[in-house]
């Protein structure tokens, strides 16, 4: 496949690693909407090209290295919480998986599947309730929010030592394949842990995640913390891997979403008003419309 | 999306029974659909598209438990009838009528797992004598170079023979994976389930594969 021409896609500030990920003084190849990227470091300079050798243009923010192949009308999200003293940075690696990143993003704004995919872990079997939450699309930074999110948890984190009722906020930033969390810790219960999600959207249906946080942890290594976060990961891709369509179709009637799906619901149809086409599923004839 | 063929219209033998037992799922492609076949606690047999109509999971991925079938990703709980009637993020809910799984007409005879998806299957699947179950193996033939390439003798589009081939009392089905690839189920009519006999028919069904598939690289 080659690069998409869906504007609404390409016009985005996207990852392609953490700055890690790329040793110095190395070139790499990194795929990205279709289109094949080369990526040179030198120190702590980066550039990045495109198939036909054109410098893209390249940010350094939050530990990761942001490209873009098209003209974004807005600077790269802010997360405040970068900027805290006492939150320790933790880059949990990347993550292929045979999906559309709209389908990766929308299973991390899922509470319903905690008892069933991560089960007696972030969520169990006799507590499966999803009670209601609010969600709200902020007009004036083009953002989805959903808050008063709560779901009972045995072990919500790497330093957790029992349940717990979590409480959560969400947060799709401008870019709908970046995607956050706001959730209790179990070692600072008024304050709130960060966990990203930045999807590189590879080809249609397929990505590469990149969970990143932003702990308020001073007892769990970085090996545990990305050890579990690492597993949770991988308990989602059996789901992500194994959804038909692999794209996220938009098409009313396709799919049947309840109650506990609010996000997903105002998700999809910010989506819709964005007029996204990369890894939307194009509408087909339903059996029994 | 596939308009309605003839082939739709057919009985399909897509599996063993006795590699669908009570309590699991089996993943099965039909015509390049994706079916779960899976098998209660009631000991009935049911063939769906592997589709969960919530998120689009698939449900051989699911659990059986009693005579339902759970969806993996939240737990949804649909009965034998295909109706869900538990969804569990919300204990209190009504279950609409309306949600369902996909099902398909589907019966056991004679060893083999049919299922027709022409939505009401008026006719039976053919009458076959009762076989002892040897193996299901993929070949990357398509059905009809199969028919051909093991000298068909039934009438039965689905069914290759049941006669001896090359010495051995074998009932040979298949249904198309895909255009190029087939499943195929091999029985034994009137011969010897003993475990070294089964051995000794599995085996030449293996090597009726790889003629197959030697054949198809010869051509």
């Amino acid at each position: 496949m080659a690069r998409t021409t869906d504007k609404a896609a390409l016009d985005n500030w996207y990852v392609l690693g953490a700055l890690g990920d790329f040793p110095t003084h190395t070139v790499k190849g990194a795929r990205l909407l279709g289109a094949d990227l080369i990526v040179r470091r030198a120190g702590v300079q980066f550039q990045v090209s495109d198939e036909v050798g054109a410098k893209l243009p390249v940010e350094q923010r939050y530990g990761h290295l942001w490209t873009t192949l098209g003209a974004p009308t807005r600077p790269i999200f802010a997360m405040p919480e970068w900027d805290e003293p006492d939150r320790r940075p933790v880059y949990c690696g990347a993550v292929r998986v045979r999906a559309s990143g709209l389908r990766v993003v929308e299973n991390f704004l899922d509470l319903a599947h905690f008892p069933y995919v991560h089960t007696d872990i972030l969520g169990t079997e006799s507590k499966p309730e999803v009670a209601r939450y609010q969600v709200e699309h902020r007009a004036d930074v083009d953002e989805v929010w959903a808050t008063k999110c709560e779901f009972f948890q045995p072990k919500a984190a790497a330093s957790a030592d029992g349940g717990q009722m979590s409480q959560y906020m969400y947060r799709v930033v401008a870019n709908p394949f970046l995607v956050m969390l706001y959730k209790t810790p179990p070692t600072a219960p008024n304050r709130w842990d960060v966990i990203a999600l930045f999807v590189q959207p590879v080809e249609e249906d397929l990505s590469i995640a990149h969970p990143f946080m932003l702990v308020i942890d001073e007892t769990s290594s970085d090996a545990e913390l990305i050890a579990f976060q690492q597993m949770i990961f991988l308990q989602d891709r059996i789901v992500l891997e194994n959804q038909r369509p692999r794209l996220l179709p938009l098409q009313p009637g396709r799919e049947t979403p309840t109650r506990g799906d609010l996000s997903s619901v105002i998700y999809r149809r910010w989506l819709k008003e964005k007029n996204i086409r990369f890894g939307v599923e194009e509408p087909v004839r339903l059996a029994h419309a | 999306m596939k308009s309605m063929t003839d082939e739709n219209q057919t009985w399909h033998p897509v599996a063993l029974g006795v590699d669908v037992p009570a309590g699991v799922t089996r993943a099965v492609i039909l015509n390049g659909t994706e079916i779960v076949l899976w098998r209660g606690a009631d000991g009935q047999i049911r063939a769906w598209d592997d589709r969960c109509p919530h998120r689009g999971m698939r449900l051989s991925y699911g659990f059986v438990r009693g005579n339902s079938l759970n969806c993996l990703y939240h737990g949804w709980e649909y009965e034998g009838s295909s109706r869900c009637i538990r969804i569990p993020a919300h204990p209190d809910l009504e279950v609409p009528k309306t949600i369902k799984a996909t099902a398909h007409a589907v019966h056991e005879t004679g060893g083999l797992v049919w299922m027709n998806r022409s939505g009401t299957a008026a006719s039976d699947p053919p009458a076959i004598a009762e076989g002892v179950p040897l193996i299901s193996t993929a070949i990357d033939r398509p059905i009809g170079a199969l028919r051909d390439l093991f000298r068909a003798t039934s009438m039965h589009p689905a069914v290759i023979r049941e006669d001896i081939l090359d010495g051995l009392s074998l009932l040979l089905a298949m249904h198309p994976v895909s255009e190029r690839k087939s499943m195929l189920h091999a029985l034994t009519i009137g011969g010897s389930d003993a475990p070294a006999d089964r051995k000794r028919y599995a085996l030449a069904v293996r090597q009726l594969r790889q003629q197959a598939e030697t054949m198809a690289e010869a051509a």
